[in-house]
């Protein structure tokens, strides 16, 4: 393990057990120049922070104790004033990290960005083949663009990374993302997620893999880190979409980072746990950030859920095949605290890849147990504690 | 280092201080560095128009410590962090050119 790990790693454990929002995730934006056929999001401007107010929301985030701040969206650069909360943002000593399709990254904004020490910046690429990424974008030329825009902020020395969400119409194209991240020579990251949109609408679901079909991709041993684990080694993944910090080992009876050490606002000002999970906290429009991240119910029953209290994973023998998600338990499951099909089914596959013999989750095995296999996916909504919540306040 | 030497935090860096330390990331060699109770005092001292001689006087009177060792603890550790690019350090003369 590296020293810059080894820091990191007691510096996520520090803030998990002082409850400091360490690193958050900020949407400038849901409106965006592409259409991602995907997305979770509604594109509409329902009455986003103003200027003054996100620099308020910043203010806050820094007497707080935040450190990384991720600006995501919709699409950071349709924001006229993005570059004043940028440099308000790197004023404040923020390490900063953008997210965004970088159709708008002009030679003058790439060289500001660099000035203003922007450390890294995630773009999104479907596939290598324009046809594939400009029909996921429906924006033609837009994988083209992407590309020079990333080879823009490179040659400037800036860290750029690919994030590709791998859904139907692109399953077949994740090698040549590969090839063109080699190409490239920036990281990548392959998100097998497609989430329900934040308004509860499950329609981008559709678009989502067959567990079945993802075999090429989870036998691929340069992309599946589980077919490289043993049975008592501890696992974490990367998403393109939400901003949580990879726990430590030392962690293993927390979740995920959502709520202990890292959080969500939207372009509203809704506080949220992840960007994947839907638990409205309160308002930075209404309330003090440290009064919605301290204080809140909401946020503080987030908190204390531990790994040993789940309904059925707390006790599964092949949880360290999964990836199970607070949020998409809360949204696919109905439960927070629950389980889920597709987890249940990644972490069977993982696990049989991995040399298990037939590997059953303790849902299923629940859920055969009681007779009740064949109604997977239509169970009753539990009554959780938290319910779901919708994104906007309008 | 001479007393007229200003010191400068380098503006590439982010950083903030997290449970009384003070923790440094720097982007352009993505490291981490996370500094004692001591070094934070002094980090936030840091600000374009202190030479480290007035930080270790202040240091001096804040903590239980004789007027030369925080002399030259401060000297040591800012060498240290002028090594790892975190600080600059600047003549008065360069700094009040640039008033």
């Amino acid at each position: 393990m590296s020293r810059t790990t080894h820091v990191m790693d007691d510096l996520i454990l520090r803030t998990v057990e002082r409850h400091l929002p360490f690193s958050v995730h900020l949407d400038l934006t849901y409106r965006c120049n592409e259409r991602c056929v995907h997305c979770y999001l509604d594109h509409e401007d329902y009455g986003e922070m103003t200027t003054e107010e996100v620099k308020r929301v910043l203010d806050e985030l820094a007497e707080a104790g935040t450190l990384f701040l991720t600006l995501s969206g919709g699409e950071i650069f349709l924001r006229q004033d993005f570059f004043e909360l940028l440099e308000y943002a790197r004023a404040l000593h923020f390490d900063v990290s953008l997210k965004t399709n970088a159709l708008l990254i002009t030679p003058e904004r790439a060289r500001r960005l660099k000035e203003l020490g922007v450390r890294k910046i995630q773009v999104s690429i479907y596939s290598a083949d324009p046809e594939i990424h400009d029909g996921i974008t429906m924006v033609p030329g837009s994988l083209r663009r992407s590309i020079e825009a990333m080879r823009l902020v490179k040659s400037l020395g800036l860290v750029a990374t690919i994030a590709c969400p791998l859904m139907k119409q692109n399953l077949t194209a994740y090698r040549s993302v590969l090839l063109l991240a080699e190409e490239l020579d920036v990281p990548y990251v392959l998100d097998l997620t497609i989430t329900p949109m934040m308004d509860g609408n499950h329609s981008t679901v559709n678009h989502r893999v067959k567990a079945q079909d993802l075999l090429p991709v989870l036998r691929d041993s340069k992309l599946n880190p589980k077919l490289r684990i043993s049975p008592m080694a501890s696992v974490s993944s990367d998403s393109a979409v939400s901003s949580g910090m990879p726990l430590p080992a030392e962690s293993d009876d927390l979740p995920c980072s959502a709520g202990h050490n890292t959080c969500y606002i939207s372009p509203y000002g809704e506080v949220f746990p992840c960007v994947q999970l839907p638990v409205a906290a309160g308002n930075v429009r209404q309330k003090k950030f440290e009064d919605i991240w301290y204080r809140s119910p909401e946020m503080r029953r987030v908190e204390a859920i531990r790994e040993s209290q789940l309904t059925h994973c707390g006790n599964c023998s092949i949880r360290i095949y999964c990836e199970r998600c607070p949020g998409l338990a809360l949204m696919e499951g109905g439960d927070l605290m629950g389980a889920y099909e597709r987890a249940c089914e990644m972490a069977e596959m993982n696990a049989r890849l991995a040399g298990a013999e037939s590997p059953v989750s303790a849902f299923h095995a629940f859920q055969a147990a009681s007779g009740s296999l064949s109604s997977r996916g239509l169970r009753p909504i539990a009554t959780g504690l938290i319910s779901i919540a919708p994104m906007r306040t309008v | 280092m001479n007393p007229e030497t200003v010191l400068k935090t380098n503006p590439m860096l982010a950083w903030r201080e997290i449970d009384g330390s003070i923790v440094i990331i720097s982007p352009e060699h993505s490291m981490v560095h996370e500094l004692n109770p001591t070094a934070s005092f002094v980090w936030k001292r840091v600000d374009g128009r202190r030479t480290a001689d007035e930080i270790a006087e202040q240091l001096a009177a804040e903590f239980d410590v004789t007027r030369e060792s925080a002399l030259a603890d401060v000297h040591e550790l800012v060498e240290s962090l002028v090594a790892n690019q975190l600080v600059s350090a600047l003549e008065l003369a360069e700094v009040k050119a640039h008033v």
